[in-house]
């Protein structure tokens, strides 16, 4: 009960700041990956950046474990090419298109119901897949500082740093 | 397509990253969306073949059940919601701008374009693992 509690104020929290930043729109995602509007970007990045810094502080205290998920480069280049031709299509992702009905975008409808379609026809190809795209390039665990063999507080300045002089570029190039 | 009430993507972004961290360090939970969906798609199959449940075996991983990730993303809803309705950018719209402009006003044409993205997009998610 509490954890449903805390899921839906979780959410709540996401969803205002998701409709202040203006990035739930089609819009705003079909801008980006246009390459005509990096609002989503900076959102995400900036979003990306101040939570690694806390979440592997948590780690190094002892307070938080890390969920890392395993790399299979079958599944994870077939499944980002088809997640990204959806994407374009529907304009919304799975997270935000709750957010985009929420501010009264119902096309959002019709691509969660798809959604859900899409999620059912997965679990009938499950046991397929399982023997093809999941058998292919399986890393397991991997995250850069163990591919690198490094500390990750160089991965993550290096990434913070990366990410500052993307924001400045954009910025300059007015994007 | 910027509005008065916008907030600067650099801070709002930043403010959701501190959110993922009080969700990871008090819940212990992760931000997500695809899982859910499989989740709703077991629970609306649940109701009309339960012995076809389970003998799937990605709805045995994946059990059509309600957790803190289901509720996760109903709240995203609710605080979309509230944001467009306090702001005053609430809009009833079948058909986004960019689209007319590309596509004309033509919701039936977007409708099913959205719902065969939608199912795209979420077989690929699933596969990935993301």
């Amino acid at each position: 009960m509490k954890l449903i509690l805390m899921g839906l104020v979780t959410g709540i929290l996401f969803g205002f700041l998701l409709q202040k930043a203006t990035v739930l729109r089609y819009d705003r995602q079909l801008g980006a990956l246009r390459l005509r509007d990096m609002t989503i970007v900076k959102f995400m990045l900036s979003a990306v950046c101040v939570a690694m810094v806390g979440v592997y502080l948590l780690h190094d205290l002892g307070m938080a474990a890390l969920s890392v998920k395993e790399t299979v480069l079958g599944a994870n280049i077939v499944g980002a090419i088809l997640f990204g031709l959806g994407w374009g299509l529907l304009g919304y992702c799975p997270g935000t298109s709750l957010g985009a009905l929420g501010e009264g975008r119902y096309d959002a409808l019709w691509g969660i119901i798809g959604m859900i379609f899409g999620a059912a026809v997965f679990a009938r190809a499950y046991p397929f897949l399982t023997e093809t795209v999941y058998t292919w390039g399986n890393y397991g665990k991997l995250t850069l500082p163990s591919a690198l063999g490094i500390n990750h507080w160089p991965v993550i300045i290096a990434f913070i740093v990366i990410s500052l002089l993307l924001f400045w570029w954009f910025e300059k190039i007015k994007l | 397509m910027s509005d008065k009430n916008q907030w600067n993507p650099y801070l709002a972004g930043g403010l959701t990253g501190i959110v993922m961290i009080l969700s990871i360090w008090i819940a212990g939970q992760f931000f997500g969306a695809s899982t859910s969906f499989v989740r709703t798609a077991g629970i609306i199959e649940n109701l009309f073949s339960p012995e076809r449940v389970q003998q799937l075996e990605y709805y045995v991983r994946v059990a059509p059940r309600l957790e803190w990730q289901w509720f996760f993303v109903v709240g995203i809803l609710l605080g979309s919601l509230a944001a467009s309705k306090l702001g005053g950018n609430f809009r009833w719209q079948a058909v986004p701008d960019m689209w007319q402009h590309r596509f004309g006003n033509t919701p039936v044409k977007r409708g099913i374009t959205a719902f065969a993205g939608g199912a795209v997009l979420m077989f690929g998610a699933r596969m990935a693992d993301g």
